[in-house]
């Protein structure tokens, strides 16, 4: 559906009008730090209704992208658009329709988790004063926190901090939801549960952004990914595309599987044998091609299935064997 | 658990901002229920009854009147409370005015946006989103409310220690008239105005400094400086160019204007002046800084 574009590994369609309105998109963003890049040339797209995560390493500009996005920092140079307003200047009109949780909780030490809430909440625009009790008393349910909201917040735990959070950013329900590292801290019944909001969100056509350096808990959660490398966009697009057009390949299943290796190699076709069974590269031949040589072969299949790259190998791909162009050691330029 | 969260249509609104009488509310119970906030409070308030009490006992020879104090106006005024109801809670405020009533608007703007910031709180109301212009706006409102509530409540202590320990017939103004109980209070209530309106120019001098930091303790601390140099270029004849211009200049000698009789208002004139120019640019300087910084 969207433009699938890996930069230094597959130059496919890079449709500047994408076919899915767009909840939140980027154009040759940049931010400069005193003499550090933080963030170049980014130019992101989050489709209405994706469940986009943002992968990256430490310090590849995830935060600063997402900052920026919500209007908290004026980028040096780029355009941001959210929910179709211009940032940072429409965050008036953006915003109260965005949830968000950036850069870890910030909630008042003293103060317990439910005033906390009943804080954040009095400054909610969508929330009418005689709403804020229940909208206050259903996110923290809604996190699994009503247990401890009388508790002052200065005593909870990590992951309590995240939950409450969490719950801010889902008081009142919201077209896009922003998500910093959510489950940092978390237990992994936590992240289960974060996983799950995450889900429901969707389900109900949210769009969700979010941000980590898990790749597992972006693979299990998200539609689309985006992968920031070194203050820049390395890739872009749907999980399922991403993940395909790494380096293409074949999982055949057969009970021959050392005359099947034997036969590929004669017709000059690279393949291992794994767990799963053969697998044939595709970068130079196709499917058919590769079923033709091995029944000719006496072969005999079970079955054929195109070979998903992990994530994990796509993302140690992208941000490998990229040379370092972002450096804070350039910016005296 | 997605229809506890269903919107009901009569608790949604479409609307953009919050009413700002909401956020001021918000505000004031954050700042109200802070502990910090009501251990000053709380101890600003007792410093009449302990200056009434103190000077009450250590007066064994009453109507001594002249004491022989320091020599600041502080201590001449402390002589002249002994015995006079009237002159106590003025000269509690005259005495606080020098250190700790700074201390305390400091420390209320201090918390408003370093504080916030520090705690990342700053941002989830930039992000609901609160305008950087209307949250100025309720963060001045905040230390302003600390100001006054701090300086009335120590008129309050004061008027009643005064009043218990010398009784309504001790109203004395220092032209040696007696003032009727409305008298004295009209002009403990100036005081209280005029004492509060300083501490606000302190409070947006530190909402400035507030806006350019992320640490609280540097704001209470510069502005601490601040009136510290600002006192000793008060004594230095070789700046008295400057002294108009200095916010504490007449800060002791204002309010003795009060307990005159007639009263008089020229420095309490200047001096309200000088405030007002000290909110007005602090204040601005406070917007540009909070309006471009990131957050």
């Amino acid at each position: 559906m969207t433009s699938t574009a890996i930069r230094g590994v597959d130059v496919s369609s890079e449709a500047s009008t994408p076919s899915v309105p767009l909840a939140a998109r980027t154009r040759g963003l940049r931010k400069v730090y005193r003499q550090a890049v933080a963030v170049d040339q980014v130019d992101l797209d989050v489709p209405e209704g994706a469940v986009l995560g943002m992968l990256g390493p430490n310090g590849s500009g995830k935060t600063t992208t997402i900052r920026m996005l919500l209007g908290l920092v004026r980028p040096t140079a780029g355009e941001v658009e959210l929910l179709g307003h211009r940032m940072p200047d429409g965050a008036g009109h953006a915003l109260p329709d965005v949830g968000a949780l950036v850069e870890g909780p910030g909630f008042h030490p003293f103060l317990s988790g439910r005033d906390n809430l009943f804080r954040m909440a009095a400054a909610e625009p969508r929330l009418s004063s005689a709403g804020i009790s229940g909208a206050v008393e259903a996110a923290l349910e809604r996190v699994g926190l009503s247990g401890a909201a009388h508790r002052r917040y200065k005593g909870y735990s990590l992951g309590m901090k995240q939950r409450l959070g969490l719950a801010s950013a889902l008081l009142v329900p919201r077209r896009m939801v922003v998500l910093d590292e959510p489950t940092n801290g978390l237990d992994p019944a936590g992240t289960r549960e974060i996983r799950k909001i995450i889900g429901e969100l969707h389900a109900d056509g949210v769009t969700v952004l979010v941000s980590s350096h898990l790749l597992a808990e972006v693979e299990a959660t998200c539609t689309h990914v985006a992968v920031l490398h070194e203050g820049s966009v390395v890739a872009q697009g749907e999980l399922a595309e991403l993940l395909e057009s790494g380096s293409p390949a074949l999982l055949v299943s057969t009970p021959d599987s050392a005359e099947a290796v034997e036969a590929l190699r004669e017709q000059r076709i690279t393949s291992k044998l794994t767990p799963e069974g053969v697998r044939v590269d595709l970068t130079a031949t196709t499917p058919p091609d590769v079923f033709a040589i091995l029944v000719r072969a006496d072969v005999r299949l079970y079955e054929a299935t195109r070979a998903r790259t992990g994530l994990e190998d796509l993302f140690a791909r992208l941000t490998e064997h990229e040379p370092s162009t972002v450096d804070g050691t350039e910016g005296a330029s | 658990m997605t229809q506890v969260l269903a919107p009901q249509p009569e608790i949604r609104t479409g609307h953009d901002t919050v009413p700002m009488s909401r956020l001021i509310r918000a505000e004031l119970r954050w700042i109200f229920r802070r502990p910090r906030t009501l251990i000053v409070l709380a101890m600003l308030a007792v410093i009449p009854v302990v200056i009434g009490v103190g000077l009450t006992l250590v007066d064994t020879n009453a109507g001594g009147g002249s004491g022989g104090g320091p020599g600041d106006g502080g201590g001449a005024l402390l002589a002249t409370a002994v015995n006079n109801g009237f002159v106590l809670p003025i000269a509690a405020l005259v005495m606080t005015l020098t250190l700790l009533l700074p201390l305390a608007a400091a420390m209320a703007g201090a918390d408003a946006i370093a504080g916030e910031t520090a705690h990342g709180t700053l941002r989830g109301w930039l992000l609901t989103p609160v305008s950087r212009g209307r949250l100025l706006a309720v963060k001045s409102f905040g230390v302003a409310t600390v100001a006054l509530v701090t300086v009335l409540s120590m008129a309050v202590t004061g008027v009643i220690t005064g009043l218990i320990i010398n009784g309504t017939d001790s109203l004395f103004t220092i032209s040696g008239t007696t003032l009727s109980l409305w008298d004295a209070l009209g002009r403990i209530l100036i005081a209280v105005a005029w004492v509060t309106l300083q501490l606000w120019a302190v409070g947006a001098v530190a909402l400035a400094i507030s806006a350019c930091t992320e640490h609280p303790m540097l704001v209470v601390v510069s502005v601490l400086a601040g009136n510290i140099v600002f006192q000793i270029l008060g004594y230095l004849d070789a700046v008295s160019w400057l002294h108009p211009f200095l916010l504490n200049q007449n800060w002791t000698s204002a309010l003795t204007e009060v307990l005159q009789d007639p009263m008089a208002s020229a420095q309490l004139g200047e001096g309200a002046l000088r405030a007002a120019c000290y909110i007005a640019i602090a204040l601005s300087l406070a917007y540009a800084r909070l309006t471009t910084r990131d957050g």
